[in-house]
């Protein structure tokens, strides 16, 4: 007889998927039986089932057998389950970050930044953040392929030293090296030694997305390569052509903390508030265009334009006449007369007066795709402001210019030339430009070994003799050198992560292995690059003191690149550069593509990190894919759509998009960021598919910018995940089609502009008037506890980089959803950005907001209220906590929160295969791993906090982990000192101790965490501040998050008159009689103590 | 209509299907209540180990410290299990050839470690810390129960949240000086008046917290 009450037919028949569904909700006893279509027998099975279930099958316990396993000889001074940090760095694309890696068991799961290196210690960018996750990556390469047939190591030792010996008797020639920009001093030894050894061959250090025009320009006007050091904390005005300092390059952190200094809002008199002004000219919409005080958007091919511009403005020139007429003619141009238009003119008279008035306290910058001519007039007007040597430092360029060297080597294999051809730590089959068809000139090449961390496009190209896993820079040792020189050590952590004889070798180790005189392993070679070093310098401590300072401390002392002081300025260079600027900025040509550097995935290498690929960007928010940025204007033009496909063709080559309206985006300017659209084996299962591969249409003449000759839809739609839609207008409509967000945003996000501010310093307390403060259910009793744990997040300093995400998804174990679920709106980051346009105008916002919103921590909170099995509770320290084991997922705690900070994992998303499809999303069991979160996954886990499984809810916990660690130790400490008896009454934890992961990750200092309770601890002064306001106060429920309101600078007048509504609009009337009394009450932090 | 005919012998035991009736329920949920309890499924648990150490002889005959072995208890949340080596401090030259220590021998020498099951497992989801117990004078025994008497090493205490808080609602009794952490046979109950452990707590702010975050993260 059929049961009819079951899900599916098969359950009865004992077929194998029922078997299985068994196997995973039963403990063991039960799924060895074999359910038969006899009723008694099932029933008797599924009765010993359910018995068996509660009482458990071996030894009548609850929980599956567990082993506790130590070593065997336990190393001195680790103490299994407490995490050790150590200091490292890893060089992104040649620019060297500090870190400080947190290793517990062995396993390294967080990165930070090195507080203690003299350039870093500010916070941590996304992306360096989510390279511990690319050490754990499952699809990483893990087998030596020799002709695409799985190998080992030995037989390619013995490859390497017959094929090192006939290239020795030939002096190299025939050999060539492609490899990726390293910075450290071993890898120049390195390099060095195989020149040495093999005189003939070609090197080439290239990088996809590289610095060719900054190294080019300054030669122009320097006469040799300059790398310029800008400092933004000494700069009262900043002027951006195109550099997106805040977040677009690796070095953001580093800069958006000296940018962050020049933002603070912490004069003790209101009026005498100095807050240094940001210009941005740039083409896209950045980070950096998002916090600027003015801003233009234009062409990036005008972008020497608007060099010429300020460069004429400011005097530069006045020895050259050539120079003169070179500035002349450019600022003749239709060019600059698009430029003037509207405000512009306007801004580049506020521009150029700033400038001027502040000779010696300004900074102005280019960014790497503006071309060399625009570089060389940066150089020239820094130098005419009187900017060199205070606010800018000009050091020696250690990088070269590359992509002529690659285009190089191309013809070369082209014409056989190359026999061996080694292509360590790159993967040019997919990012080199299309015009050199380096697929094709492989081909041409006899033995070619590739070096990488996954076997990606170039490694399973046909032509590839070798593929050798690479090891990641947490499993080798290596140097690097950080944008100012200081040499960092890069220290392993764990070994390799491959099978013996599998390779594992970084790029130095398989070079000096190539030249085979000598140690061939990283730490060796490491040590005697440092030895060397460190004898340069005699009469100091022995080398073995040094190292260990080194190692120890993460960098070495006073290796940080000497200033050149005042070389020559070559306004004769720089004028031919600038008329040899043969870039047309005439829109009848076309529509300007720009090639779109993305901090998620650079050049393409980070794209199989799932962490990035679900990071919304930090403007369009658009995750899991890239898109054709355009403005709304211009989408008009093209007659595209949000979500249309279009087809970009540029010298007889296509590339299909889907179109992306941006408010604030230049006209006749569409961008794509390379590093998407990767498919095909060995891609993987999170980079595959993920955006459109724009290398197919960029060139090696043109890397940063082309013109399109046709852009047009292709009929085709395509869904984009984003994560935030306010105000992205459909470009047909230019008014605002958001109102309510529009009225609502100035309570949200309060700001003003400094003169505002300064009038008006407790402005932000005046957004909203709070009609009373009663409470719909009884309040916590928060009187007396030791603690008043509480949060400050300053609004000035936020540049939305997105770093705070990213750290908490690293130390919360927060899972990746995949495509389909954002798409649903399902993303489990416990913080997010809120990034709003404002004004009137869609097609041009006045400006942009950005908030990161996390658990407030409510002492009133409506969550708590509502639950009813109390899984979410309020401690006595003002924590709102979140019991996972608790949770029975009704929900009701997210619908009630205001600020919709709570995310529920609805298919546990750790254990749920990734998928980019629309559509009915997969509930079925059978799209779950086997085993739980794969097995490399898993080791990234913080064994501090709890994994959750599906219908369990959570949110931020202001790291409550890191509370209780030092709560307890600072406990432990005082009791073991003897406790009352010791001299202090009770433990106390210093203020600082405690940093939340954002607060520790954000490169600003934007988010402060501490103890109100402490007088003088920094978030209660943030807190007691006049700028600090509760979002959504007038909901009274007393959040122990504040926010302090931003304050901009803006030049020139907003054309909606002063501040942003709030105050002025409709409150004439109810203002007048109760506002003395509200006043007093409704004010200050509305918190129990005051 | 028609009524359901049970046959007539059925009458006499109809009060006892009543009675059973009425009864079973209650005794189904007694038995899930008290049956399936931490303290009747948890408690006594006594897996066998792959060595068979005995801590009756070593901690209670030979008069070893916890801490001798348990060496992380007073610094962290974890109280490691010793390594190999530890075993072999002792076992290098005592019973050098005993077939019992098979085990830890050949574990010394290929240096894989010994899997030993884990007795006092708490789930995933709470984390509990022992240094912040036994540094302000909550003792091994207290939880542990009387592990220098035991063979083979039992679960003593059921390890539920619920029995948890019973101390953490009223901790008094199972405090003692620091000194006596580790010696299982004394007891303060007998030892010490209520007034001095009073003053213990009073020392060492024995405030023991009931928020969930203190061990739910």
């Amino acid at each position: 007889m059929k049961k009819t009450y079951w899900r599916s037919v098969d359950d009865l028949t004992g077929s194998p998927e029922f078997r299985d569904w068994m196997h995973r909700e039963f403990p063991d006893g039960a799924s060895e039986h074999v359910p038969s279509d006899d009723r008694r027998t099932f029933l008797k099975v599924m009765g010993a089932s359910f018995a068996l279930a509660g009482l458990g099958v071996a030894g009548c316990r609850r929980w599956p057998e567990t082993k506790i396993v130590p070593a065997a000889s336990q190393p001195a001074n680790r103490i299994p389950g407490v995490p050790v940090t150590y200091c490292s760095s890893w060089d992104f694309a040649g620019f060297g970050q500090p870190l400080l890696v947190k290793s517990y068991d062995g396993r390294p799961i967080k990165l930070d930044t090195n507080p203690a290196h003299p350039w870093g210690g500010a916070g941590i960018s996304a992306v360096a953040q989510a390279q511990v996750l690319s050490l754990y990556d499952p699809e990483r390469s893990r087998q030596v392929m020799s002709k695409g047939i799985a190998s080992s190591y030995e037989p390619f030792v013995t490859f390497l030293a017959n094929t090192s010996r006939e290239l020795k008797q030939k002096g190299g020639q025939g050999l060539a090296i492609l490899c990726g920009a390293a910075s450290g001093p071993t890898h120049a030894a390195t390099i060095a030694r195989v020149r040495a050894a093999f005189p003939k061959a070609t090197i080439v250090e290239w990088e996809s997305l590289g610095r060719d025009n900054v190294i080019v320009g300054t030669e122009a006007a320097f006469g040799a390569p300059m790398r310029v050091l800008p400092a933004f904390d000494k700069a009262k005005v900043i002027v951006s052509l195109g550099d997106d300092f805040l977040y677009g390059s690796p070095d953001a952190p580093q800069w958006a903390k000296r940018w962050a200094v020049g933002r603070s809002i912490d004069a003790a008199d209101p009026k005498a508030q100095e807050v240094a002004r940001l210009y941005v000219i740039e083409q896209g919409l950045t980070s950096t265009g998002m916090c600027a005080d003015e801003r233009i958007a234009t062409r990036l091919a005008s972008m020497h334009v608007a060099a010429s511009i300020i460069a004429e403005a400011v005097g530069v020139g006045s020895g050259s006449a050539e120079l003169r007429a070179a500035l002349t003619a450019a600022n003749s141009s239709s060019a600059a007369t698009a430029l003037r238009e509207g405000r512009g003119q306007k801004v580049f008279d506020a521009l150029v007066t700033d400038l001027k008035a502040n000779r010696g306290r300004s900074v102005v910058t280019a960014g790497a795709t503006a071309c060399e001519a625009t570089h060389a007039l940066v150089a020239a007007i820094n130098r005419a402001l009187g900017n060199e040597g205070s606010t800018v430092t000009l050091h020696a360029e250690m990088q070269t210019a590359s992509m002529s060297s690659l285009q190089a080597l191309c013809k070369s294999m082209e014409s056989g030339e190359v026999d061996t051809l080694f292509i360590l730590g790159a993967n040019p089959v997919y990012s080199a430009p299309v015009d050199c068809d380096f697929g094709g000139a492989l081909k041409k090449v006899a033995r070619v070994v590739h070096l990488g961390l996954h076997a990606d496009e170039t490694a399973r190209h046909a032509g590839i003799t070798w593929h050798i896993p690479q090891a990641h820079f947490l499993e080798c040792w290596s140097d690097t050198r950080s944008f100012d020189g200081t040499i960092a050590v890069q220290q392993p952590l764990i070994l390799p992560m491959l099978a013996q004889g599998q390779g594992g070798r970084s790029v130095d180790e398989l070079l000096a292995e190539l030249v085979g005189d000598g140690p061939a392993d990283g730490e060796s070679l490491v040590k005697s690059t440092h030895e060397s070093l460190a004898s340069a310098s005699a009469g100091g401590p022995a080398f073995a003191e040094i190292w260990r300072k080194t190692l120890d401390r993460g960098f070495v002392e006073g290796s940080a690149l000497p200033a050149i002081t005042a070389p020559p300025m070559r306004d004769a260079e720089i004028a031919k550069t600038l008329t040899g600027c043969a870039w047309e900025c005439d829109s009848a040509k076309g529509v300007e593509v720009v090639f779109l550097r993305d901090m998620k995935v650079w050049d393409g290498r980070f794209g199989c990190i799932s962490w990035m690929q679900e990071l919304p960007d930090p403007v369009t928010k658009i995750t899991w894919d890239n898109a054709l940025l355009m403005s709304p204007k211009t989408a008009d033009d093209l007659k595209l759509k949000r979500g249309q496909m279009a087809a970009v063709t540029v010298q007889g080559r296509t590339l299909e998009a889907v179109a992306w309206p941006v408010p604030g985006w230049s006209d006749g300017s569409v961008g794509i960021s390379l590093g998407y659209g990767r498919s095909g084996a060995g891609v993987g299962l999170v980079a595959s598919d993920a955006g459109f591969n724009a290398n197919r249409i960029r060139t090696a003449g043109a890397p940063d910018w082309t013109t399109a000759t046709a852009i047009a839809a292709t009929g085709a739609t395509y869904s984009v995940a984003h994560t935030q839609d306010h105000g992205a207008a459909d470009a047909l409509n230019t008014s605002v089609p958001m109102q309510g967000i529009q009225e609502r945003l100035p309570t949200l996000v309060r700001e003003a502009t400094l003169d505002e501010y300064r009038s008006h310093p407790d402005f932000a307390r005046h957004r909203t008037h709070v009609a009373s403060r009663l409470s719909l259910w009884s309040e916590n009793n928060l009187e007396g506890a030791q603690f008043r744990w509480a949060m400050a997040v300053d609004l000035s300093k936020c540049t939305g980089c997105s770093a705070c995400v990213t750290a908490c998804q690293a130390e919360n174990n927060i899972p990746v959803v995949g495509k389909d679920m954002v798409l649903r709106g399902r993303e489990m980051f416990w913080i997010r950005i809120d990034r709003y346009f404002k004004g009137t105008n869609a097609a041009s916002p006045e400006g942009f907001a950005l908030q990161p919103v996390a658990c407030m921590h409510c002492e009133n909170a409506p969550c708590e209220q509502v639950c009813p099995v109390a899984a979410t509770v309020h401690d006595e320290d003002g924590l709102n906590s979140m019991v996972y084991n608790r949770c029975i997922g009704t929900r009701y705690c997210s619908n009630n929160c205001p600020y919709k900070v709570r995310r529920f994992n609805f298919f546990d998303y750790h254990r749920r295969e990734l998928s980019r499809e629309e559509g009915i999303a997969k509930v079925k069991p059978e799209y779950y791993i086997e085993e739980g979160p794969d097995v490399w996954l898993r080791m990234q886990f913080n064994p501090e906090v709890t994994v959750r499984m599906r219908g369990v809810m959570e949110k931020c916990t202001f790291c409550t982990q890191r509370i209780q660690a030092a709560r307890i130790k600072a406990k432990n400490d005082w009791a073991r000192a003897g406790g009352t008896a010791s001299g202090q009454k009770q433990f106390s934890i210093p203020d600082g101790t405690i940093q939340t992961a954002c607060q520790q990750a954000c490169p600003t200092g934007a988010i402060t965490f501490g103890d109100l309770n402490v007088a003088d601890s920094a978030v209660s002064k943030l807190h007691r501040s006049n700028r600090s306001y509760q979002m959504l106060e007038e909901l009274n429920t007393k959040t122990r998050l504040q926010y302090l309101a931003r304050v901009t600078n803006p030049a020139l007048p907003r054309e909606s008159g002063s501040g942003y509504g709030g105050h002025g609009s409709g409150h004439g009337s109810d203002h007048g009689s109760g506002h003395g009394s509200d006043h007093g009450s409704g004010h200050g932090n509305g918190n129990t103590k005051g | 209509m028609s009524r359901f005919l049970f046959p007539r012998w059925t009458n006499a035991i109809l009060p006892f299907i009543l009675v059973t009736g009425a009864i079973m329920p209650l005794y189904a949920v007694l038995v899930v209540a008290y049956g399936f309890s931490p303290k009747t499924i948890d408690a006594g648990y006594m897996p066998t180990q792959p060595v068979p150490y005995s801590h009756a002889l070593h901690v209670g005959k030979l008069g070893l410290d916890c801490r001798y072995c348990h060496t992380t208890v007073e610094r962290t949340s974890f109280a490691a299990v010793p390594p190999t080596q530890t075993c072999m401090n002792c076992h290098t030259q005592i019973h050098r050839e005993s077939p019992k220590l098979a085990e830890v021998r050949s574990s010394y020498e290929t240096g894989l470690p010994i899997e030993w099951v884990k007795v006092h497992k708490l789930p995933d989801y709470s984390y509990f810390n022992h240094a912040a117990h036994v540094n302000r004078g909550v003792s091994c025994v207290e939880c542990h129960g009387r592990v220098d008497q035991m063979e083979v090493v039992y679960r003593h205490s059921p390890l539920a949240m619920g029995w948890c808080l019973e101390c953490h609602r009223d901790p008094i009794d199972r405090l003692r000086p620091v000194s006596q952490i580790t010696n299982l046979a004394w007891d303060q109950r007998t030892e010490m008046t209520r007034e001095q452990r009073e003053a213990l707590a009073t020392q060492y702010h024995i405030n023991p917290s009931e928020n969930c975050s203190t061990c739910h993260r």
